[in-house]
């Protein structure tokens, strides 16, 4: 599934170009949560077997049932979940730098330096 | 008998005795030469020990912000370290507690202790002349420990290849290998290093042109403002002794090899030398220029002996 | 050599049990002390379990082996996700363990001040357990699970103060380059996963040696660019200033001296068991050249700082730098030079978290006596807190690499190994960034302990017992392990080097025996290292120098007995004052040099190298992620010309 692949590093050098040009902290972190969608994006395609099925257990085995991968889709759970609660925390602390400086523009946000 | 005479090298030659007395010697030569050549007559050559009793019998001041124990402590360390490292450097022939395998690094190692003790000494006293006068030593260190460095990776590699095949770090191989292939100071390759290492005596010593670090006139003495008394005589000892162990190690590095069967003709000699290495590189540069400033002295450190001492490293390799 | 034990399990568990205790009664204000101790006795718990398995991992030489959940592998191909502890991590382990409950014990009094000190004590068992959980793994994704946990808590207690607002401007710039830096981590872990289909380190390093595919190149150059995000090193260092400068003190030790190390273990591991590349010269000269700029960049930027904790973070990434171009000469193939490069690498690790994490707690302490950490507010400090100015002395002295203490000995090691190994140039560089070392922790000396006193700061009060006792055990270690390098070598170092290289050993354990040399086609020689290759240490010299101390020992107490009554007349007129220090007859306070100003003459000389590094430390986090992205790119395109 070439399309897929080609997808997913769109997607991340998306959101790379985000981090690395933007100004506003709140978009800085869009572009983090946008590699991570890309990255998840890449892990499950990496588990694809054409024909294969999801890999859940309904009835019992019978010998020759084809899965797809399951071990991918347990990273991109593990994936998924740490990317909520880094946004969650960067998010929080913007709240409170808007407190402190009262701007949330990086060029302004840059006391410490040299 | 082993511990009788290790006692023996410690406290009498070339350990604590021997050092202090020579040392005093040389500096007294020093100025003498320098008076001369000033069309002067000078002190006589005994003045560095009627200076250094004369201290000792002054009266001790500390001041009230300085932080004593520290204060009382630098000078002695520094004074310590020194004659260590006298203990290090061969005499011809004569090894005391050297000849094996990292000689030189422990000497480069121990030289940076008596500069670290003047500059805690200086921090412990408590005036702002001594802050100027700690920054401006610490500058001064580091443009010297460049050249040095480089130095002594030119001479070791040059005789290491030639006897071992690898570099060494050793006092003992560098005079084996002068004993066959002639001294070093004659030698093409490694008569630039000797020449730069010519212009580190003096920055180490503490002499003019270098010695922005104590400048009388400018900064009042510099870290050794508020020293007096034995404490100063202390500091004083120590730049002695380290004019005679920076001859010493250019001869043994540079001038190495000759025996003449005796062994106190050896010695003799050596101690001719090391008087002959000290006039060439502190007097006569010291009676005719003045005192360069601390940029000056990095920019200077940083391009001429350097750039020496790499072309000796170059040429040791080739 | 197999060995099954349950130690290492009981000592990941037990940090995030007491984390989850801690939060489960963090509602009642009143247990308080309840809660410090369950910290400090978590801590204790896997600092004694780790020291347990020392006997048979260090001093017999098994590796001790635990499937999670008991799943074995089937027909050689591993499911499950498996513990591996050999000599490497269990010296890293220790390291951890030891750091982390001297500064539990630290931080009960350094923090009485704060508020939601629940929260504290949480997130540093959370740190703990994470740190100990990442070196004991055998699984490349539980790593990077237990990278992420360790990021959150270290970014959580970064802006714990979140009243003041340099944490909170550190926190967000950590957690944008940190969380990037684990992206690439995961990204090469998938792309390992893609070409080889299992997740378990013995099994990678059998399957992709020597035959790499573009993918694994392209996944070496990023988890390699991951790493050097953890482990700070140049361009993905701009972090550490500051998040060291905001953390309270006693997280500060353990971010920068013992969280550096666990970014150089995981850099280890992958050089040298994943993608086994010893023996390869170009990657030597590449790490050798990234250490080597780290140091210089390290020691250049800390010259010119003036607040305490940052320019001690800056002192940190130049001493990783050293530990970097160790491990490099380590890939040497000549084996008898890599062996001496990789004993003095473990070595400097070691030294390294002793003399940081003492340096931090001294800072730790000026900050509590007096309240700011900026240098030229300070001065004079060493009347009122000599026992703190004594450590601090015993720190710089080890960080320089003056003898007897630690950092000579292993800088030494360094010094030697770079100049068999041909790179003359790296010794000479390392021996100058040595002296800039000790030029900014003299100045830090005299600008914070000694000079002047000022006038606001005349009732500051000497440190209480408990700090000054965990202080006093980190300056023991490093007078020990300066003075006894051969027993250290032997019991600890070795046996870890020994581990490094010992590939087969590491897979054989997961697998059966000989499962390795089927895959390698040839066994790899393991070199004979013993500590005599070193070859400087002369117990003759050292028993010269201690006559020579005791004969200037007994004239100095001899003289100074003269004058004990002759102390602190205090007289209220300012000239012709015996005892006041000598100003040219200007008033005192009008003639202070503080100590930022002590360089200001180098500073002016090179003001076009020093303006150029401060103003590429911009402050602005877009160009951090634009020196982090860069330097992958540099990588990727090198190990593609090379591999």
């Amino acid at each position: 599934m070439l399309i897929n692949y080609i997808g997913a590093f769109i997607v991340m050098i998306l959101g790379l170009y985000i981090m690395m040009s933007k100004k506003n902290l709140i978009k800085i972190v869009i572009g983090m949560s946008l590699v991570d969608s890309g990255l998840n994006l890449l892990l499950v395609s990496v588990g694809f077997r054409p024909g294969g099925t999801a890999p859940i257990f309904i009835t019992d085995l019978k010998p020759g049932a084809f899965f797809v991968d399951p071990v991918p889709q347990a990273l991109t759970l593990t994936s998924i979940v740490i990317g909520a609660c880094v946004s969650a925390l960067a998010l929080s602390l913007i709240i409170k730098i808007q407190e402190k400086y009262g701007t949330i523009d990086a060029d302004k946000v840059r006391r410490l330096r040299g | 008998m082993e511990t009788l005479k290790s006692l023996f090298y410690i406290l009498i030659f070339p350990g604590l005795l021997f050092s202090i007395c020579f040392g005093l010697i040389l500096s007294g030569i020093d100025r003498k030469m320098v008076a001369r050549m000033q069309r002067r007559i000078g002190p006589p050559i005994m003045q560095p020990f009627y200076d250094i009793l004369k201290l000792a019998g002054k009266e001790n001041l500390i001041p009230r912000v300085a932080a004593k124990k520290t204060f009382i402590l630098a000078p002695l360390i520094g004074l310590i370290s020194v004659i260590t490292i006298s203990l290090f450097i061969p005499f011809y022939g004569i090894y005391f507690f050297s000849g094996q395998f990292g000689d030189i690094i422990v000497i480069l190692y121990l030289l940076t202790i008596p500069a670290v003790a003047l500059i805690i000494g200086g921090a412990a006293s408590g005036s702002p002349y001594a802050s100027i006068g700690i920054s401006r030593e610490m500058v001064t260190m580091l443009s010297y420990e460049v050249p040095l460095v480089i130095i002594v990776l030119a001479v070791g590699a040059k005789a290491g290849i030639a006897i071992s095949g690898n570099v060494t770090f050793s006092l003992k191989v560098i005079e084996d290998y002068q004993k066959l292939y002639g001294v070093n100071l004659a030698n093409l390759a490694t008569l630039p290093a000797a020449l730069a290492f010519l212009f580190v005596i003096p920055a180490e010593v503490g002499t003019v042109p270098f010695d922005v670090a104590e400048a009388e006139t400018e900064i009042c003495e510099g870290p050794l403002v508020e020293y007096s008394g034995f404490y100063l005589g202390i500091y004083k000892l120590t730049q002695a002794v380290k004019m005679f162990i920076m001859g010493n190690l250019f001869v043994s590095l540079f001038l190495g090899g000759i025996n003449f069967g005796n062994t106190i003709l050896n010695v003799l000699f050596n101690i001719l030398l090391i008087i002959l290495v000290i006039v060439v590189s502190v007097s006569f540069v010291r009676s005719v220029v003045g005192r360069i400033r601390i940029e000056q002295t990095l920019k200077f450190f940083w391009t001429i002996p350097t750039v020496l001492a790499v072309i000796s490293l170059i040429l040791a390799y080739i | 050599m197999n060995y099954v034990s349950s130690l290492p399990i009981i000592a990941i568990i037990t940090p995030f049990i007491g984390a989850f205790l801690i939060g489960a009664i963090s509602s009642n204000k009143k247990l308080l002390p309840a809660m410090k101790g369950i910290a400090i006795v978590s801590s204790l718990v896997s600092l004694v379990s780790l020291l347990f398995l020392t006997k048979p991992i260090l001093l017999e030489g098994k590796v001790a082996t635990y499937w999670l959940g008991n799943w074995m592998p089937q027909e050689q191909m591993a499911i499950g996700i498996g513990l591996e502890v050999d000599s490497f991590g269990l010296f890293t382990g220790l390291i951890i363990t030891f750091s982390s409950f001297l500064s539990s014990i630290y931080s009960v009094t350094y923090m009485k001040e704060d508020n939601a000190l629940d929260k504290y004590y949480t997130l540093f068992l959370l740190l703990l357990g994470s740190m100990i959980g990442f070196v004991l793994t055998g699984d490349l994704f539980n790593m990077y699970v237990m990278l992420e946990i360790m990021t959150f808590a270290a970014i959580s207690l970064t802006a714990f103060r979140n009243n003041i607002y340099k944490s909170l401007e550190a926190g967000f710039k950590y957690i944008v380059i940190g969380s990037l830096g684990s992206t690439l981590i995961l990204l090469g872990t998938v792309l390992i996963y893609a070409q080889t289909a299992t997740l378990n380190m013995a099994q990678i390093s059998a399957l992709i040696h020597n035959n790499y595919t573009p993918v694994t190149i392209l996944a070496l150059a990023f988890m390699m660019a991951g790493y050097g995000v953890k482990a700070f090193l140049v361009p993905c260092h701009t972090w550490p200033p500051d998040a060291h400068m905001s953390a309270p003190s006693s997280v500060s030790m353990l971010l920068s001296g013992v969280m550096s190390k666990t970014g150089i273990y995981g850099f280890v591991r992958l050089l040298y068991m994943i993608f086994f590349s010893v023996g390869m010269a170009k990657m030597e000269l590449l790490i050798i050249l990234w250490g080597t700029l780290t140091m210089i960049v390290g020691a250049s930027m800390a010259i010119i700082q003036t607040d305490f904790k940052r320019l001690l973070a800056f002192s940190s990434v130049s001493q990783i730098g050293y530990i970097i171009v160790a491990f490099g000469v380590g890939l040497s193939s000549k084996s008898s030079i890599g062996v001496l490069g990789t004993l003095g690498g473990l070595y400097h690790m070691i030294n390294h978290a002793s003399f940081k994490c003492l340096l931090f707690m001294c800072a730790g302490a000026v900050l509590h006596a007096t309240g700011t950490t900026d240098i030229t507010k300070l001065g004079g400090l060493s009347k009122k807190m000599p026992y703190t100015t004594i450590l601090f002395l015993i720190a710089a002295f080890s960080i320089s690499g003056l003898p007897p203490f630690n950092g000579f000995v292993s800088k030494w090691m360094i010094y030697q190994a770079t100049y068999e190994a041909g790179y003359a140039p790296v010794t000479i560089i390392a021996l100058i960034v040595s002296v800039f070392t000790l030029a900014y922790m003299m100045k830090l000396a005299q600008s914070v302990f000694f000079g002047e006193l000022p006038k606001k700061l005349e009732e500051v009060k000497e440190v209480p017992l408990t700090m000054s006792i965990t202080m006093g055990v980190f300056a023991l270690a490093c007078l020990v392990e300066g003075l006894f390098p051969k027993i250290i070598s032997k019991y600890l170092l070795e046996p870890a080097a020994y581990s490094i290289y010992n590939l087969h050993n590491y897979i054989d354990v997961m697998f059966t025996k000989g499962f390795a040399e089927k895959m390698f086609k040839n066994k790899i020689p393991i070199p004979n290292m013993t500590y005599e290759m070193a070859g400087y240490w002369r117990p003759e010299a050292w028993f010269v120098l201690f006559i020579v101390i005791l004969i200037g020992f007994i004239i100095g107490v001899g003289i100074s007995l003269n004058f004990v009554k002759k102390n602190n007349i205090d007289t209220t007129c300012n000239f012709g004052d015996k005892y006041g220090v000598f100003t040219g007859g200007e008033k005192e306070e009008f003639a202070p040099i503080a100590g930022g100003d002590l360089f200001w003459g180098l500073r002016h000389n090179l003001k076009g190298y020093f303006g150029f590094l401060e103003k590429a430390h911009s402050g602005v986090v877009n160009d951090y992620v634009t020196w982090v992205i860069s330097c992958t790119a540099v990588l990727s395109i090198y190990l593609f010309a090379v591999l």
